[in-house]
């Protein structure tokens, strides 16, 4: 890929303008296409006919197409359905709470005057240079705190991060006049008036920004699920990937299980298109949401990373 | 005399601007009690690198074993120095060949006339970041599975990718830059948006063509956020992205020699239920050169250009 970005830029070098135009678009044309091919990939397979995936080998041009992939990620029925559940309340609640605990930590240390936003400021930093670690983590979590297969071990460690409170920080000192809370001070609003009316919604760009990127680290969080949770009625959707992935070794690995245990998997045997239709349902829908929160999200990094 | 009152003063002031800004404590209280309660305090979990762990002895009641873990870890060669050579590398590879093709690509579109399609080609190129590492694993085997893969049958191979070491710092590189490289272009982007379009004019007057542009006023400008983006990747130069190389090398045990990072060793060890002193060794030497290397990064971006440092 170096390669091929390295030409696009000596290749425009004493061309006119027209022609050094067209060859850029077809470099980034090209570069476009080597990040979509595999999401296309992953359609194509869901909606190809396994019969032609088991024979032929994944391909973009199946001999047959069929909807038994889709079909057959419902037989995941119910596991699916709680998977689910438990995804999307653990990115709601944890992306809405990490958003109000994080712009209220950014606003009391960007307050002039007070004289804890100093030691508040360090005390931010200083995760962000040393950390416990995983391991730490784990012995602390499990065996201090006794939290095991509970669903805070996947909201909390996700909730504040020193990054987004930068990015708050930053939003609140350049992009929101001081003026307008002093006015709001003036008219008689209180400290948390001031917060909750004035500035909390003039930060709504910076706030979809951070909400979007920690909404899709909730929902991609696999780590967390894998090393806590074990009661299949708590485990996230990445967890049913992981699951499929590991059946699917076992059986390749254990080429002479017996017919029996076999028929005892029944039905949880994976096929290729239904493996495929289930990553799609796994990943669609921040795929489906992501366009409508990019303006936003672009916006929100460039307020919050230029200096006004 | 006079000195002990002004101390005293200060004090006083300073209880007063505490009741002043009392909302204020309030509102950082609940996210400074999260900070604690799971980034503060596992920090004295590393203890339990010099302890011998046990489950029920807990942290505090295992019993003492001074460095032993760590000569274990010394003597453990193989895999301590390969994990480590491991992590170094694939830092260095994914953050030099990252960052430029970063850089490269905000420039190529931020150049691109043809607006539209820009904007709609940089919307698909940011969607690979969105995927979990546990989706990209089924792509992967996509391409490189040994008898289906997609790769395989277009050359009429036959390759073991899941068994041949060799191929992974390719396969993950290339992995890790469709997942990274369009979302990582969106930071330089808001800068280059940033960029007043007077000095290109200004510049163009002057007859200088697009390449001096972007020599002399695009890439100055671009300067202080790749600073702060290398600087704030140095600390994480023994960390890695943990689901690259748990998920998508399946964690098979015959690649370790090439895939092996000091994260995926530690989560092999927690799933294992390992001798964690020894492991906690690992992550306390993990954690110590982060710290190292941050505070030497800082310090010398806060000689050159003070008002990119961090602290």
């Amino acid at each position: 890929m170096a390669k091929k970005d390295l030409d696009m830029v000596s290749s425009g070098r004493r061309e006119r303008k027209g022609v050094g135009q067209v060859i850029l678009l077809i470099c980034l044309i090209i570069y476009t296409l080597f990040c979509a091919l595999p999401v296309i990939l992953v359609f194509v397979s869901a909606f190809a006919d396994d019969m032609s995936i088991t024979q032929n080998g994944f391909s973009y041009f199946p001999d047959k197409w069929s909807m038994n992939g889709m079909n057959a990620v419902l037989k995941y029925g119910k596991q699916l359905f709680t998977s689910y559940g438990v995804t999307i309340l653990v990115t709601v609640v944890g992306t809405l709470l990490g958003l109000l605990v994080m712009s209220m930590y950014a606003y009391a240390i960007s307050r002039p005057g007070f004289k804890l936003s100093r030691f508040l400021s360090i005390y931010l930093i200083i995760p962000m240079l040393f950390q416990g670690g995983t391991l730490s983590a784990y012995i602390i979590f499990t065996n201090a705190y006794g939290l095991k297969d509970s669903l805070w071990l996947l909201i909390l460690p996700l909730c504040v991060s020193t990054m987004n409170v930068i990015i708050l920080r930053t939003f609140i000192a350049n992009s929101i006049p001081a003026e307008l809370m002093e006015a709001a001070k003036i008219d008689g609003a209180g400290d948390y008036r001031t917060f909750f009316q004035i500035t909390l919604p003039l930060m709504k760009p910076s706030l979809a920004a951070v909400g979007f990127m920690m909404a899709t680290a909730y929902w991609n969080d696999w780590q967390n699920a894998y090393l806590y949770i074990s009661s299949d009625n708590k485990k996230p959707l990445q967890m049913l990937l992981i699951k499929i992935q590991k059946s699917i070794e076992f059986l390749l690995n254990n080429n002479n299980v017996p017919a029996s245990v076999r028929a005892a998997m029944g039905n949880s045997i994976p096929e290729y298109s239904a493996t495929m239709a289930t990553v799609i349902v796994v990943i669609g829908p921040i795929m489906v949401a992501y366009p409508f929160f990019q303006k936003y999200f672009i916006k929100g990094l460039t307020v919050g990373s230029v200096k006004g | 005399m006079a000195k002990v009152e002004g101390y005293g003063g200060a004090e006083h002031s300073f209880w007063k601007n505490m009741v002043k800004h009392r909302a204020h404590i309030v509102l950082a209280l609940p996210a400074f009690l999260i900070m604690f309660f799971i980034l503060y305090v596992p920090m004295v979990g590393l203890v339990v690198a010099f302890k011998n762990y046990t489950y029920s002895g807990g942290i505090f009641g295992s019993e003492w074993v001074g460095l032993d873990n760590f000569k274990f870890l010394i003597a453990s060669k193989n895999t301590f120095i390969t994990m480590t050579k491991n992590t170094v590398f694939y830092y260095l590879v994914f953050t030099s060949i990252g960052t430029f093709l970063n850089i490269v690509l905000a420039i190529a579109i931020d150049q691109c006339v043809f607006k539209k399609s820009a904007k709609t080609m940089q919307t698909i190129m940011i969607i690979p970041v969105f995927i979990s590492y546990a989706a990209v694993t089924f792509i992967v085997d996509a391409y490189i599975n040994g008898s289906l893969g997609l790769i395989n049958r277009v050359f009429g191979s036959s390759t073991r990718f899941y068994s041949e070491p060799s191929y992974w710092p390719i396969i993950l590189t290339i992995v890790k830059i469709w997942n990274s490289v369009g979302y990582g272009s969106v930071l330089y982007m808001s800068v280059l948006a940033g960029i007043d379009t007077g000095l290109y004019e200004a510049a163009q007057i002057d007859g200088a063509n697009k390449w001096k542009q972007i020599w002399h006023i695009t890439l100055p400008e671009l300067f202080p956020m790749i600073t702060v983006m290398l600087l704030l990747s140095v600390g994480g130069i023994m960390k890695s992205d943990t689901g690259l190389f748990y998920q998508v090398t399946r964690n098979s045990g015959q690649l370790y020699q090439t895939t092996q990072v000091i994260d995926s060793y530690v989560l092999n060890q927690i799933t294992r239920n390992s001798n964690f002193g020894y492991t906690s060794a690992a992550t306390l030497f993990q954690s110590v050169v982060g710290l190292l290397m941050m505070l030497v990064s800082n310090g010398i971006v806060r000689k050159l250009a003070p008002e990119n440092a961090l602290f």
